[in-house]
């Protein structure tokens, strides 16, 4: 890990000075936003798991507004605060967007506020239009997704900015806080990937195509960009115990299904399931990351995607058999006992048995060997994306 | 967000919802639809006993599903203390996987209105489950509705013009990041970008800009393939084709426009809501009542009944009618308690037909009135309207009543189709239609299959349906509907006293 030193002191606050020992407010909000927006998405599908009907004000819905309203105030302060700064350090520290000057951070998560704001007439719209949410993935969720993605990825970037020019103290914290922002990013991704990541999909290969592809360029962009030892086990390990505590906690608060057929008892919220277990070929990766880091780049990447395929493999195929087949895995702790109200008493995960996704064994494979090159290649444009945000100075 | 009943692509896997931002920035106005029972006419109107208390439920269904439908429920009864509403589908495992009871809202200026809302899921026959709570126990019935999509809205103007400049300002807005991302961002504070990377900055921003045109244009392709595909779940008024046979017999083929899966299975699985027309289910003792009505002065109209033949034709040997031009409306229940309207046109000549007979009805030369209605042998039937001019979506009672020759109420009433009486509301330019009993504007074979579910709503099923008995007894004939829209309507009524048919044809003006 090379230590960079800060070049350019500032009087603003958007560029602290050398000597700058506190974490700037706008970094913490940064990541308060994108921590209040994975939490919120987080209960809004228990939300639906469990009672099913929402409003606009329900406390998840709320909880992912003030996190876009948080994102977009920092950001919105930062770009004026800079844009109409008389300070030409503070100018000289930034970036020019369309004539505005800020942050580069600032700028990707006020765009992700602007988009998530757009998305939610056009939503309404869409409703009215077509019905309430008749399909997830619909242009006006998919602006709103991206729009999320901008307000974590910015603050990703901005305290990138900070990092980069920080000294040793400064930046040790601030590589704490890109590794905790870093996991909201692994925790988002994996939310997303909900659907195809079940325990009765463990044996299916789409479970690990779905879970590989992407997850390097999330996982090693962030990871090298941070220069810590182990970051790739800590945002990994982040998502595990933020995954485990709502497993564990959120069955402690009451709720009715509100819409119909109910197929499943529910008098509880309905928790996500339990984390997959990429913690453990993140933490292999990590092993072995000092031995490869001076290879060509295209091994690099070839040697992790094949590493973290085949780790996920040995771990997940055998704790998939645990999880469905063992009478020790029906309780709290692995909570695969816990049903969306509306899960039909026919589906394989109600039943405990797998969902055969493969018709052939020669599918399988060639679905597995998409895994691999899909690893592979995730995890080579994460290494260019690492380069990019390792040289983020603004 | 919201969840639903549904097949999965990855069975066994909850159904993700990511987020609902419903905000309520702008509220929108959706014009009336035809609905399926009906034509034009789209709310529900259920007059019904749940235990012992008597209530007039109107449910207005979403305009399109899923959505979410109005319950506005009047109590006759001061004795109802709260009322609870859940939705259930009409047949199959979901009629008895309830969800919680939403508790409705007591009006505070009148305190035997409650009104309040239901999601409805997916498209098909679902029912509105009414608990009552009161002075006098508890009490529950169900009113059977159909959730379909019958509109694909277009977005406004006002809409559009705010959503426009904000898209182009986030297509600007990434562009011109992704410019400063490989020109500004990687420089170190104070420096400036060298000519050699002003014009890689200038060749990524141009790469970048392609691509992001490229994905709205993208997403254009997926918004134009979201909508047409809504547009093909979307419920089409189906259309009889017609034709006069052998001088006086009608032959009806019904057609099927919506023979779609409404909800998504795996391949090869067939929705159970599928509409199909092998699958017809009697109301109140036939498969299909058609009405026949010459346009425009409305005064022949006729109640019939015709045969089914193969498949799905039917055949009705005409009574003796005028010639004209005449608008046919034929109503249809299937067994999954959908009820249809399928609607037609035909010219016909004079017919020189059969006398009519069993539950057939109607009249060459109705003369509508305001009021007052002549029958037969010195009969009138008198329409009970106070001076309160008629508005839309107003749900009201429309009480006829039968005299004698000596303006006494009759007293030789009798069921006709197993109820007091049938009415038919159609507008004058014939798009609004709807076939009512005393019960309301529901189709009698769907409120059976709605009670099927558990013996406390079967009693009370025949409760109603002693309540509806015992009306032919009075005098009195009651008919709960509220116009969908402004105009003139023609109500016809017909009821059966001394064995005999009788058809009163009135004129009524709505307003908004």
């Amino acid at each position: 890990m090379s230590t960079l030193t800060a070049q350019a002191p500032s009087q603003i606050a958007a560029v602290p000075s050398a000597r700058t020992r506190r974490i700037p407010w706008f970094i913490w909000a940064s990541v308060a936003a994108a921590g209040c927006i994975v939490s919120g998405v987080y209960w809004d599908i228990s939300w639906h798991q469990s009672i099913g009907r929402d409003t606009f004000w329900t406390p998840a819905h709320l909880l992912i507004q003030f996190g876009a309203v948080l994102g977009g105030f920092y950001a919105a302060w930062l770009i004026f605060s800079t844009s109409f700064s008389r300070n030409p350090a503070a100018k000289q520290a930034s970036v020019n967007v369309l004539g505005f000057r800020g942050p580069m951070g600032a700028f990707i998560a006020a765009w992700g506020g602007v988009a998530m704001i757009v998305s939610a007439p056009f939503d309404n719209w869409w409703h009215d239009a077509y019905g309430l949410d008749v399909k997830i993935i619909s242009p006006p969720h998919t602006l709103l997704a991206i729009g999320i993605a901008g307000i974590m990825w910015g603050s990703v970037i901005l305290i990138l900015g900070q990092m980069n020019r920080a000294e040793a103290g400064l930046r040790r914290r601030l590589q704490l806080l890109l590794l905790c922002a870093g996991g909201f990013i692994i925790i988002q991704d994996m939310i997303f990937k909900l659907e195809f990541t079940n325990r009765v999909v463990m044996h299916s290969a789409i479970f690990y195509v779905v879970v590989t592809l992407g997850m390097g360029i999330f996982l090693e962009g962030i990871a090298r960009a941070s220069g810590h030892r182990w970051a790739r086990t800590a945002m990994t390990g982040f998502y595990t115990v933020v995954f485990l505590l709502a497993l564990w906690i959120f069955p402690l608060f009451p709720a009715q299904p509100k819409l119909g057929p109910v197929y499943q008892h529910v008098d509880h919220m309905v928790p996500l399931h339990l984390p997959v277990l990429i913690v453990v070929p993140a933490f292999v990766l990590d092993l072995i990351f000092p031995r490869i880091k001076d290879w060509n780049k295209w091994a690099q990447a070839a040697i992790e995607g094949i590493i973290f395929v085949v780790v996920l493999i040995a771990v997940c195929w055998p704790f998939g058999t645990f999880l469905v087949e063992s009478q020790a895995a029906r309780n709290w702790f692995f909570g695969t006992q816990e049903f969306a109200y509306f899960l039909d008493p026919a589906v394989p995960s109600v039943r405990n048995v797998f969902y055969q996704g493969d018709s052939t064994r020669a599918m399988f494979f060639l679905k597995m060997g998409i895994a691999v090159v899909g690893g592979i290649l995730s995890t080579r444009i994460g290494i260019a994306w690492s380069a990019w945000m390792s040289r983020v100075r603004r | 967000m919201s969840s639903r009943e549904s097949a999965f692509t990855c069975p066994g896997v909850p159904w993700i919802s990511v987020i609902g931002g419903k905000l309520m920035l702008l509220l929108f106005l959706l014009a009336p639809i035809a609905a399926s029972a009906h034509v034009g006419s789209p709310d529900f109107y259920y007059d019904g006993y749940a235990g012992p208390y008597h209530l007039l439920v109107t449910v207005r269904p979403p305009a399109v599903v899923p959505g979410i439908a109005e319950i506005q429920i009047r109590s006759l009864s001061t004795q109802v203390n709260q009322i609870e509403i859940l939705p259930l589908r009409l047949i199959g495992q979901g009629a008895k996987l309830a969800p919680t009871p939403d508790v409705t809202e007591r009006s505070k200026g009148d305190p035997q209105l409650f009104t309040g809302k239901l999601w409805l899921m997916t498209r098909g026959s679902w029912k509105v489950q009414v608990n009552a709570d009161g002075a006098q126990g508890n009490g529950e019935l169900a009113v059977p509705i159909a959730a379909i999509s019958a509109t694909s809205m277009r977005m406004q103007k006002s809409l559009g013009v705010l959503l426009a400049p904000l898209g182009l300002l986030l297509i600007v807005g990434l562009v011109g990041i992704i410019s400063a991302a490989n020109r500004d961002a990687v420089l170190e504070p104070g420096a400036t970008p060298s000519p050699s990377q002003r014009r890689r900055g200038f060749l990524i921003t141009t790469v970048a800009a392609i691509i992001v045109v490229g994905a709205v244009i993208f997403g254009n392709f997926w918004w134009t393939a979201d909508a047409s595909h809504t547009e093909r779940l979307s419920y089409k008024l189906p259309h009889l084709q017609l034709s006069l046979q052998s001088g006086n017999v009608l032959q009806l083929a019904l057609e099927n426009p919506n023979n779609v899966n409404w909800r998504q299975f795996p391949s090869g699985m067939d929705d159970p809501d599928r509409v199909r027309l092998d699958d017809l289910i009697p109301d109140h003792g036939h498969i299909l009542h058609l009405f026949l009505v010459r346009m425009p002065d409305m005064t022949s109209f006729w109640h019939l009944h015709p045969r089914q033949g193969e498949g799905a034709n039917f055949y009705e040997q005409l009574p003796s009618l005028p010639a004209g031009h005449y608008q046919i409306f034929a109503d249809i229940v299937h067994h999954t308690g959908f009820a249809e309207t399928q609607v037609g046109e035909i010219d016909l000549p004079t017919i020189e037909g059969n006398l009519l007979s069993g539950d057939d009805a109607g009249g060459p030369q109705l003369i509508a009135e305001k009021k007052i209605s002549q029958l037969s042998d010195g009969y009138r039937m008198v329409w009970e309207l106070d001076s309160t001019p008629i508005r839309i979506n107003q749900p009201t009672w429309f009480r006829f009543r039968i005299e004698d020759r000596n303006g006494n109420p009759a007293t030789d009433l009798e069921n006709y189709m197993g109820m007091a009486g049938h009415a038919a509301f159609i507008r004058s330019d014939g798009q609004v239609f709807a076939h009512v009993h005393p019960a309301g504007s529901i189709s009698m074979a769907a409120a059976e299959l709605a009670q099927d579910d558990g013996s406390n709503a079967a009693k009370d099923m025949s409760v109603a349906m002693t309540g509806m008995n015992q009306a032919t007894s009075s005098a009195e004939i009651t008919f709960p509907y509220g116009f969908p829209s402004a105009g003139d309507y023609h109500i016809f009524v017909q009821i059966k006293r001394a064995g005999k048919i009788e058809t009163g044809s009135f004129l009524a003006h709505v307003e908004n």
